[in-house]
């Protein structure tokens, strides 16, 4: 899961806690006495997994670079070093094993970006814990959600007076057609908006890259609206009749 | 240097392996036995037996012989209940707590058991050693495997067996996982695997991509409660039907014994054969004696619900991978139960290739647990394991709603973490609760421990901010750590298991287990020859029982040496069943 929100290099270097020496951060081993360096706060996993800041990636090249680091920080090689060097493989390979589940997500990815890029995250509304889907309806969906709330509430009622389950799973499955095409046209608009993004020069105007963010942001929130709503279809087709609509985790600090 | 072995802590049998000029070897008895099986029993006078001898006891001493304690590694009384019943040893303890095992008039937990089991295989390895003329001999480090699907808990039962037993456990591997290794030692290729591992209590599936000597597992799940144990169940209610004992409380525990042993003799026969008798050979406990013929399609009928329940995992397995069936370049089978033609089959259709066995799939286990010892201790670098937890964990949250923090299938170390407050003014301390499993309401997932977070500072409802830390290492096993942001104070974290020992317990166990005695010089040299003597007997009577018997013994036999084969068979079993002095 993406950690949010993600201080950004909240120090620009480190210090290799064997012969004290600094180290950049984007360093996994000291420049000096070769030792793994131990995890400072980082916060960028493209730069951790040494890929450029992209949305579209050579996947075959990440994996690549995955299993390289795998084999310089897995702790299978730091049986018999101090405690402070087996402390850092174990965090810089729990972190890097975190990064590439990230990048290797396309959401996640997008998600992580908009974290390292300064936006706040797009999963879920402020007044809910991370990791759950976001309680307030983007505007732009009412009218699907309206009218699939309705449609289950017929559904639900039909099936406590004993109805056909066919018959039930024939009008669930009518009812997710409108949904599907709205994810179908955000797939659609999140990779046309990728594409945009790595096609920025490095030295694009803020405003600009702002507007790409902010354009992702959006379509990703409504994305994993619709996602949310396509589980509820899911769950009352299993019949358990159970309505997430809202719903969120409770008594946890509210993220600053 | 002392030595490192890897060890396989099977349901059924257990085995000791090492790596020998780079490649990995079982190490096995003086008749070439590697197995050995996971039984212990307690003498009149305290001895402790392990393997075949306490086997040999299952018949006559039932009710102090414990098997099959795999099973109840890291559970509760409340989950074990059930399968209680067909067991000749006592299954109990508190409710919410560790299951207790009650051999005559004392108590055991099921690490403690274990630790005989792995005490007796590293005595085997260090003879071993000895013999082989090394001088220092003594293995005090081991690699120990464990289901893949085996949550926290039972894999630290596992790492607290493996120290009650003397041995630092350099690392929990999962045995799918440890399978692959072992394949992938003479095949440098590179693809995706599916690893099936039906044992005797537990079945695992791992999906796995091998590339430039990267072992990754992609996804993983199981049945920690399903193996060949349940065949031999259902076979034993078959028979203790027919005996009008079931369910009646008429049969004594040597005589279930009795049947167990029988039944197990004709599922493996049912392996080769198409029909066999079902065969328990008239004595104390049963004077009438019983012999049922039975089909191998009657006995797949039998297990097909069994086999159809592994299924469901493998198709989740797929799935979590993002991949089909027809995505998997190989498959490997592993666990004896796998050598059930059904089983195979089964795996052949789903996957629509057939499975490898080229090695033995009894043995592979402890094979690849060996190779992943020789990695840790010589830092060879040419391959390496990438594992993931099987289970999603999370902390229970307002409403009993579980709140995931590291997902199933997420490759190890992983980490994650979550913010907590307080729920009134100048609260000092938080409760957490820490679950395993995916369901949604803390009621339905597996409870791993309970925290208490102390010493936060006084502060307004809701103005602390503790961040806790969970810290998965590369054995799977959880680590917890806390600090409240704002004063950057770490917190005092109190763990309660709830399902395994407390660091004290282990420590007392430890103390404890120096008090057992062992089998001495003289009755160890009695139970090896017996152990040979079995081996003997077991492959005679497999060649008696060959279909095709009296065309060879009239063709390749003296006149008369059938006779005296089975006069000469009689007396060594007898020999056999003799008591051990004390």
């Amino acid at each position: 899961m993406t950690p949010d929100p993600i201080p950004v290099r909240s120090v620009s270097t480190l210090e290799c806690r064997n012969c004290g020496a600094g180290a950049p951060i984007d360093e996994h081993f000291c420049r000096s006495c070769s030792r793994i360096l131990a995890l400072g706060r980082h916060g960028d996993y493209f730069s951790f997994l040494g890929v450029p800041r992209r949305l579209n990636l050579d996947m075959q090249e990440l994996e690549r670079h995955f299993r390289e680091l795998s084999r310089k920080f897995h702790p299978d090689y730091y049986y018999n070093a101090s405690p402070t060097e087996r402390l850092a493989s174990l965090e810089r390979s729990s972190y890097l094993n975190d990064a590439y589940r990230t990048l290797r997500n396309p959401a996640a990815r997008i998600e992580h970006l908009l974290a390292i890029e300064g936006l706040p995250p797009a999963r879920s509304d402020e007044s809910t814990g991370p990791g759950q889907g976001a309680a307030k309806v983007p505007p732009s969906l009412l009218e699907e959600v309206f009218a699939l709330n309705e449609e289950l509430d017929e559904v639900r009622e039909l099936r406590e007076s004993g109805a056909d389950p066919s018959a039930l799973r024939a009008r669930l499955d009518a009812a997710r057609v409108p949904i599907d095409a709205r994810r179908d046209d955000h797939e659609r608009q999140l990779r046309e908006l990728s594409g945009q993004w790595d096609a920025l020069p490095a030295d694009a105007a803020p405003a600009a890259k702002r507007a790409i963010l902010d354009a992702l942001r959006e379509r990703l929130l409504e994305r994993n609206y619709i996602n949310n709503l396509l589980a509820t279809i899911e769950r009352e087709m299993a019949g358990s009749g159970l309505s997430p609509l809202g719903s969120g985790p409770l008594g946890h600090a509210p993220e600053a | 240097m002392s030595k490192v072995v890897g060890i396989d802590l099977g349901t059924t049998n257990s085995l000791v392996a090492y790596v020998q000029n780079g490649a990995p070897v079982v190490i096995r008895d003086g008749s070439g036995d590697g197995l050995v099986p996971s039984v212990v029993s307690i003498g009149d006078d305290g001895t402790i037996f392990v393997g075949r001898e306490a086997q040999r006891r299952l018949l006559t001493t039932s009710s102090r012989t414990v098997y099959s304690v795999k099973r109840f590694m890291g559970r509760g009384i409340d989950d074990v209940r059930d399968e209680a019943s067909l067991l000749p040893f006592r299954v109990g303890g508190e409710a919410g707590g560790v299951v207790r095992i009650g051999v005559a008039d004392r108590e055991f937990t099921p690490p403690e058991i274990s630790a005989f089991v792995l005490r007796e295989l590293k005595h085997r390895a260090e003879e071993h050693f000895r013999e082989q003329g090394e001088f220092d001999f003594e293995v005090d480090r081991a690699v120990i495997t464990v289901p893949a699907y085996f949550n926290d808990a039972q894999r630290t039962a596992t790492r607290d067996a493996g120290r009650l037993a003397g041995l630092e456990v350099l690392r929990i591997i999962n045995e799918p996982t440890a399978a692959s290794l072992a394949y992938g030692l003479d095949q440098k290729n590179r693809g995706t695997i599916a690893v099936y591992d039906l044992g005797g209590g537990t079945f695992d599936i791992s999906i796995l991509k091998v590339e430039d000597g990267v072992f990754q597992v992609l996804s993983t799940n199981g049945d920690t409660h399903l193996g060949g144990d349940d065949f031999d169940q259902l076979l034993m209610r078959l028979v203790l039907r027919e005996l009008e004992l079931a369910g009646s409380g008429g049969a004594s525990a040597e005589m279930v014994q009795a049947i167990r042993k029988a039944v197990i003799q004709a599922k493996w026969d049912l392996s080769d054969q198409d029909d066999t008798d079902i065969v328990v050979e008239p004595s104390a406990v049963l004077p009438q004696g019983y012999r049922r013929r039975i089909t191998r399609d009657e006995f797949e009928a039998l297990i097909r619900p069994l086999i159809d329940r592994t299924l469901a995992p493998v198709r989740q397995a797929l799935a979590d991978a993002a991949l089909l069936p027809k995505d998997i370049d190989e498959v490997v089978l592993v666990g004896g139960s796998t050598r059930i033609p059904l089983v195979r089959r089964m795996v052949e259709e789903l996957f629509g290739r057939t499975p490898h066995s080229d090695l033995n799939p009894d043995e592979v286990v402890a094979l690849g647990a060996a190779v992943q010892a020789d990695i840790l201790i010589s830092g060879r670098r040419e391959m390496l394991l990438l594992d993931v937890t099987p289970l999603s964990l999370g902390i229970e949250t307002m409403g009993g709603v579980v709140s995931k923090i590291i997902l199933r299938n997420s490759t190890i170390p992983a980490s994650g973490r979550e913010m907590f407050t307080s729920g009134v003014d100048s609260q000092t301390a938080v409760d957490i609760h820490v679950l395993q499993g995916e369901r949604e309401l803390a009621a339905d997932c597996r409870s791993l421990a309970r925290f208490r977070l102390r010493g936060i500072p006084p502060m307004p409802a809701g103005l602390p901010r503790i961040e806790v830390r969970f810290q998965i290492d590369a054995n799977g096993i959880l680590a917890v750590s806390a600090t409240e942001l704002r004063t950057g104070i770490e917190q005092a974290i109190e763990v309660k298991p709830s399902y395994g020992l407390t660091d004290e317990e282990v420590e007392r166990m430890l103390i404890e287990s120096f008090e057992h005695a062992e089998a001495d010089f003289d009755a160890r040299l009695l139970i090896e020859a017996r152990n040979e003597a079995e081996s003997v007997v077991h492959a005679t009577e497999k060649s008696l029982r060959r279909p095709d018997l009296h065309r060879v013994a009239e063709e390749e036999l003296q006149p008369g040496e059938l006779q005296r084969i089975d006069e000469a068979l009689a007396d060594l079993k007898a020999a056999i069943a003799a008591p051990i002095a004390h």
